[in-house]
């Protein structure tokens, strides 16, 4: 009782203060810098740039007022010089929860007052795509957990140090740290979440579940911490340490520390959203998987029941293998990270299935011994929440699986079989999933999939067909728009709280421009039977990808902030472009992915990207956002001093230069190959030359022992060497 | 004067206080050329002049800090009660003054050497290399003028009032983010990545143009002169 009253009579002599009502005044007004002058999150969404980015603000600046306030608070009688007589009064020890929950519930009042004030101002800026559960958890998660941790870190820096000016310091150099070294990795940036994007027309819930559980970490470790400095709290006129070892003697005190602390450590071990991945990117055990002598893989039927509540997924395949080879065979898989392998069996027997302990490309490696019989059906169950790849942890949000929106891709959706033989015609899939009743399931590939079953309990199950070992499914609430062109039917889907944008964006007429560009310079696409194209809109990711029949779309691409830039002309969507164009490049015209060489389907892609940008958006903006970038990056590239001394690359540690050599690899696909392609339509004699040339190889008779387009292909044509298109001497285009 | 000076200094780095801050000062240092330094400055070595220059300017802010935070230890309201003691007990009030900033000054020289003793060592593990006089240049331009200005600078203002202090700790921070002039480079730290790339050549030797010289060689004038005006102008009020 005496604690409580306490509390209340610290809260009463806080808010008696001018600086408490300027701290107050300072914090609701910092979400203001998210609309102005700290922008963290970069993608153009609206709730990125109306929500995210001034919560973002408002933890951050908020957090360091709070954490100096704090401070200041702490300091005041020692300051004042009255400490000796209030420690007489009341324990020292007991005066600091006092103190801290008085700050906490000030901190509380604050965010409170901060999200009525800026609930009316951040629905009307993000218009029809405002949704009340984002702005809450947005609120509570990048701004009041950041005034909470800052109040807790401030609070034990000051109980350690003893003095306010240390504090000070301590808590300037964590905040720091966490604003800039720290900034990159999503675990540490304890009061700046790393976050790049929020989506307006789909659900954030993996987002919030990843910041969420950095945040209760740290909110753990902090409270470890600071009950660690609790102990320091200076006593009857005894040292730092004299004090600690005093009120340590009740075991449960440094216990309940030690406790906390262990805590978060394993939290921050044992973390749910990003695999193990070799960091190795040019590692390649899976594929390098010794072949199932004599066994075929002749078709697999999935049944996939996503838990849109936690974003796990529970599922089941059944694989009808062929085994002609008389003995037993090990035959491998590649699971999503997060998931485990709950049962296999064959033909109705258990058999054993282990994880390998490898993992590679978002692929853990699990193992099964199928019997020497000839026919086999291998039924496996599995299940758990999917962890992402670890090179995307500045990307956060997927995979999203929730009532709103879900995508599975390939061993998300099921074990992916890696070392079997397929029929000539390739394996035939049939994927059953069970989503709520609101969702459209959309397979990424040429099937289409219908309803077969209601469930009654506001699920409905749904069919498609396909080819092939893997897959990808997108599922929400989306329409579908037909378009013509380019002699192919385009179903465009987007989410529901997009129609307005797309409408007023002319998306269609843009996916058109595209097409015919592309269909009139290099030749007309071919989709089989059904003859249909598949542009998909996706949860905002930064990037996208095509596959066979299908194309994604970015959320970002066509934002109603996008329509407003002037700069782009009538046709944003630059993402979108890109992936279209993979229908032509990478798709129709095969690239051998396991070169290693500069030499990709993005090269090519790229440069056409630039051309279209060239023609819809001006010459100025394509050299100004194309060009000139490349020919930055790439002079970058040539002048890094690892790429010009490769011997102290090779000495660093394993993470270091595994981190350093993933960022120069992507310069060289995405920079200097569009760079040489230029080069070559300048050596060729322009663009109608390039144009013509590059027509003739999408047109050209495949080889069937290997169909992939080649940089050989590509120099032969031009009647150019390696040696004419390098750079390396000069950049000058 | 010297017994003053050992024991002030004495005083400063045998407490607790001091240890704190030097593990703060490296494990912050160790953050950023894990990091930052590694990937080169200017497309140099991380083991050039540049790229250490660029380290250093990093921790400059944390070095000022710590420099004003000694101070606050002679500035303070409660340090000041003694004033009136020793000042009757010198026979120069500048000359104590000075020897008491020498003993602040010696404090951050030894932050400041061990700064540049973590780079040795992350250079030598990293990458086996040893040249240090070859860092030497850029960590006096910067840390000598920078350091001294603070020292003065700070001096003079908690003589005015002793919480400016405080405030003037978080400076370096500020003039991090503010667009300074160019000539101002080697404080905001921009020298160390923007010049070399204007030399137009591979790996340049280590320069600095007069101008940046010429605001560094102001910065220590400046400093020496704070340190100066600060005491007389206490006396004159007198």
């Amino acid at each position: 009782m005496k604690g409580i009253f306490l509390c209340f009579s610290q809260v009463q002599r806080l808010l008696l203060r001018p600086g408490t009502w300027l701290t107050i005044f300072l914090t609701v007004l910092s979400p203001l810098a998210g609309l102005t002058v700290y922008q963290p999150a970069s993608a153009s969404t609206m709730l990125t740039k109306y929500l995210a980015n001034p919560s973002l603000a408002g933890g951050t600046a908020g957090g360091i007022i709070f954490g100096l306030f704090t401070i200041y608070e702490l300091d005041r009688e020692k300051r004042n010089r009255v400490d000796v007589l209030t420690e007489g009064a009341v324990s020292p020890l007991r005066m600091s929860w006092v103190r801290l929950l008085a700050l906490t519930g000030t901190a509380v009042v604050t965010l409170a007052a901060a999200m009525v004030i800026w609930l009316p101002i951040t629905g009307k800026l993000t218009g029809n795509v405002f949704a009340g559960r984002d702005y809450v958890l947005a609120y509570i998660l990048f701004m009041g957990f950041g005034m909470e941790l800052s109040v807790l870190a401030a609070s034990a820096a000051f109980q350690a140090a003893g003095r306010g000016e240390f504090a000070v310091v301590l808590f300037a150099v964590f905040s720091g740290l966490s604003l800039t070294i720290w900034a990159d990795n999503w675990q540490l940036c304890w009061l700046n979440p790393s976050l790049w994007a929020m989506s307006d027309d789909f659900s954030n819930s993996r987002l919030f579940r990843e910041i969420a559980y950095m945040r209760l970490t740290w909110l753990a470790a902090l409270t470890g911490v600071w009950a660690v400095s609790w102990l320091c709290i200076r006593q009857y006129g005894k040292g730092l340490f004299a004090s600690f070892f005093w009120s340590a003697r009740k075991v449960y005190r440094p216990f309940a520390a030690i406790l906390l602390l262990s805590a978060a450590s394993a939290a921050y071990l044992a973390q749910p959203f990003y695999d193990n991945s070799n960091p190795d990117l040019s590692a390649a055990v899976l594929d390098h998987l010794p072949l199932a002598e004599g066994v075929t893989c002749l078709s697999r039927r999935v049944w996939v029941y996503p838990d849109t509540e936690k974003g796990a997924v529970d599922g089941r395949a059944l694989y009808q293998l062929r085994n002609t080879s008389g003995k037993e065979q090990m035959i491998f898989f590649g699971v999503a990270p997060g998931y485990r392998i709950i049962s296999a069996d064959v033909n109705e027997k258990a058999v054993s299935s282990s994880f390998s302990g490898d993992e590679e490309n978002n692929m853990a490696l699990w193992k099964t011994v199928i019997p020497a019989d000839e026919e086999l059906e291998l039924v496996l169950e599995y299940g758990g929440f999917p962890k992402e790849w670890n090179i995307l942890t500045l990307t956060p949000g997927t995979p999203e699986i929730s009532e709103e929106y879900l995508c599975l891709e390939n061993q998300n959706m099921a074990p992916y079989l890696l070392n079997a033989s397929s029929p000539e015609d390739g394996v035939r899939a049939a994927i059953e999933i069970t989503v709520p009743d609101h969702m459209t399931v959309i397979p990424f590939g040429p099937g289409q999939a219908e309803v077969i079953k209601d469930q009654g309990d506001g699920k409905k199950t749904w069919r498609y067909e396909g080819r092939g070992f893997g897959g990808i499914v997108y599922a929400g609430d989306y329409l579908c728009q037909e378009i013509e062109a380019g002699g192919i039917q385009i179903q465009f889907y987007y989410g529901r709280k997009h129609q307005k944008v797309m409408e007023e964006a002319k998306a269609a007429e843009a996916i058109k421009a595209v097409v015919n560009y592309c269909t009139s310079h290099y030749g007309a696409l071919s989709f089989g039977e059904n003859g249909r194209l598949k542009l998909i809109q996706s949860r905002v990711i930064g990037g996208g990808y095509a596959g066979n029949g299908a194309s994604l779309l970015d959320e970002g691409d066509f934002t109603a902030a996008n329509l407003n830039n002037k700069e782009k002309g009538a046709v944003p969507g630059e993402v979108m472009i890109h992936e279209l164009v993979h229908q032509w490049w990478g798709l129709a015209n095969m690239f051998d992915e396991a070169d290693a060489g500069p030499w990709s389907s993005e090269g090519l892609t790229v440069y056409t990207t630039y051309r279209i940008v060239k023609e819809l958006y001006g010459e100025e903006y394509a050299r100004k956002n194309y060009l000139e970038q490349w020919k930055e990056e790439t002079k970058n590239y040539y002048l890094n001093f690892y790429v010009r001394n490769p011997e102290y690359l090779k000495a660093l540690p394993e993470d270091k230069r595994l981190d350093i050599a993933n960022g120069l690899s992507s310069l060289l696909h995405y920079s200097e190959m569009p760079l040489k392609i230029l080069k070559a339509e300048q050596l060729v004699g322009g663009e109608a030359a390039m144009d013509q040339i590059l027509s003739q190889l999408f047109n050209r008779e495949l080889d069937p022992a290997y169909p992939f387009f080649t940089y050989e292909n590509f120099l032969d044509a031009c009647g150019l060497t390696e040696e004419e298109l390098s750079l390396e001497q000069d950049i000058s285009i | 004067m010297n017994k003053i000076f050992q024991y002030e200094c004495r005083r400063l780095m045998s407490s607790r206080f001091f240890a704190g801050l030097l593990l703060v000062v490296l494990v912050y240092g160790w953050q950023v050329l894990t990091e930052v330094t590694i990937l080169g400055a200017a497309h140099t070595a991380p083991f050039s002049p540049w790229s250490f220059g660029d380290y250093i300017s990093r921790m400059l802010p944390l070095l000022w800090a710590g420099t004003q935070l000694f101070l606050t230890a002679f500035l303070s309201p409660k340090a000041r009660r003694t004033e009136a003691l020793t000042d009757v007990l010198q026979d120069s009030c500048i000359l104590y003054a000075l020897v008491r900033q020498s003993a602040v000054l010696a404090g951050t020289a030894v932050l400041a050497l061990a700064v540049f003793g973590e780079g040795l060592v992350f250079y030598g593990l990293y990458f086996h290399w040893y040249e240090w006089r070859t860092l030497l240049s850029p960590f006096f331009l910067v840390l000598m003028p920078g350091l001294v200005f603070g020292l003065g600078s700070g001096w003079f203002l908690g003589q005015l009032k002793s919480w400016l202090v405080y405030g003037w700790m978080f400076m370096p921070f500020l003039w991090r983010i503010l667009p300074l002039p160019d000539a101002f480079g080697l404080l905001s730290g921009t020298f160390f990545s923007q010049y070399p790339l204007t030399l137009e050549k591979l790996d340049p030797e280590f320069t600095v143009p007069g101008v940046n010289l010429l605001v560094q060689a102001g910065l220590l004038a400046g400093g020496a002169v704070f340190s100066l005006q600060g005491k007389n102008r206490r006396r004159n009020q007198k």
